[in-house]
């Protein structure tokens, strides 16, 4: 806006200057006008961009604020969640029969609990688990061979029930034998239920 | 760079990053996702049917997980689409029993609860049994639970109401049903176990009457 104002003042001077500083007579007005109008104007986007000038910030201030921007965006669009699986929650899930527990009031503010699988198959050349947690993806979490024909992982999930099943060696589905059975009146494949909620 | 240059580039910048969080999200929920479905009729029919469901404002990611479950247990193309559809349909329902505003969360348990015979009435029930916005997601999930255990759903929703309106937290109710399923495996019947856990919990909560005093109250009129 500065720029667009001194431009205009220094055109108005400049006419007046050629004006002899006589007094304004009418056509002299009219001159002074017409070369102000037919001036040509700053373009939309000149002046889009004059509105955004800002004060001039030290390269630290400047990516604090992006920062700052970036973070906000995030955490109110649900993209972070603060305290996310942060906290090292003793997880124990089918493997001891016990089960992990963590919980807020709130959907929105929901802190995952890690949760562990444990699979035993002295024959499996790999094992992963797979349920609604991570959309049934049989290569999202492999389980890891901890000791001979024990395969384990551990997984943060958000409070509440949870369907899940083990994929050995790439296609064959097992239900886990050490949690409750899950019925599966759509494909016939029944799965297990672990309750992940927080103590 | 001068320091007009210097500004505008820091308030794209600072914009840029306003946007690009919403952005993503907007990526990773918006559409659907590519199906790995072999069958192109049948893939067809389900993005369909996951886009209507978006457009409902019906939580997409329950279904795409719903159709992704078919193609790793390997059903049939028709048996996916089925499968899709029946879940979108008792999503709507869950969020029309779970008025006025479910969230995500809430619309699932609901649906879960309906698939596994719960009757439609009772998420309601359980539903005005918390004061409006506070979650019943958990509750639902609990309730599921005891019912695909074997406890008669009409038992399973009067203990878990009963604890919602004496104060008991989600995280008390996750507990009973946990304890539960504990004890079902170690060789109790599914309903004396309820009643023990849920005895239990409610021993720990404040009398009916101090519930009552504590619990929030309606805009004066």
């Amino acid at each position: 806006m500065t720029d667009e104002r001194d431009q205009l003042i220094n055109r108005v001077r400049s006419t007046l200057r050629d004006e002899r500083r006589v007094a304004p007579q009418p056509q002299a007005v009219a001159r002074l006008l017409q070369t102000v109008w037919a001036s040509p104007r700053p373009s939309f986007w000149r002046r889009a961009l004059d509105a955004w000038r800002l004060p001039a910030l030290s390269g630290l201030g400047a990516s604090a604020i992006a920062a700052a921007a970036l973070m906000i965006g995030f955490v109110s669009r649900g993209a972070v969640t603060p305290n996310s699986a942060s906290e090292p929650t003793v997880a124990s899930g089918p493997a001891t029969g016990e089960f992990p527990v963590q919980l807020a009031a709130d959907d929105a503010t929901v802190r995952l609990v890690p949760t562990q699988f444990v699979f035993e198959s002295a024959e499996a050349k790999s094992v992963s688990v797979v349920g609604e947690f991570n959309d049934w993806e049989v290569d999202e979490l492999p389980m890891t061979r901890v000791r001979d024909g024990v395969w384990t992982t551990t997984v943060p999930l958000a409070p509440g029930r949870h369907v899940y099943a083990f994929v050995v060696d790439g296609t064959l589905l097992v239900a886990d034998p050490r949690a409750p059975k899950s019925g599966d009146a759509d494909y016939g494949r029944e799965g297990s239920v672990v309750m992940v909620f927080a103590r | 760079m001068n320091k007009t240059r210097a500004s505008v580039l820091l308030a794209a910048l600072v914009m840029s990053a306003s946007v690009l969080p919403v952005a993503l999200k907007a990526q990773a929920h918006s559409g659907t996702p590519v199906l790995a479905i072999a069958d192109a009729r049948t893939r067809e029919a389900v993005t369909r049917e996951i886009d209507r469901a978006a457009s409902r404002g019906l939580p997409v990611r329950a279904l795409v997980a719903k159709a992704q479950e078919g193609v790793t247990k390997q059903a049939a193309g028709e048996r996916i689409r089925a499968a899709v559809t029946s879940l979108a349909r008792r999503l709507e329902q869950a969020r029309d029993l779970l008025a006025p505003s479910p969230s995500d969360a809430e619309m699932i348990a609901g649906a879960d609860a309906l698939a596994v015979g719960v009757p439609a009435p009772m998420l309601r029930q359980i539903r005005s049994a918390y004061p409006a916005g506070q979650s019943v997601a958990m509750p639902l999930d609990v309730l599921t639970e005891l019912v695909a255990r074997g406890v008669p759903a009409s038992n399973a929703l009067e203990q878990i109401t009963q604890l919602m309106r004496r104060g008991a937290t989600p995280t008390h109710i996750a507990g009973v049903g946990a304890s539960v399923q504990s004890d079902v495996a170690a060789g109790l019947t599914p309903d004396a176990a309820l009643e023990v856990r849920a005895r239990g919990v409610m021993s720990l909560l404040p009398s009916p009457a101090a519930a009552a005093a504590l619990a929030p109250r309606g805009p004066r009129p």
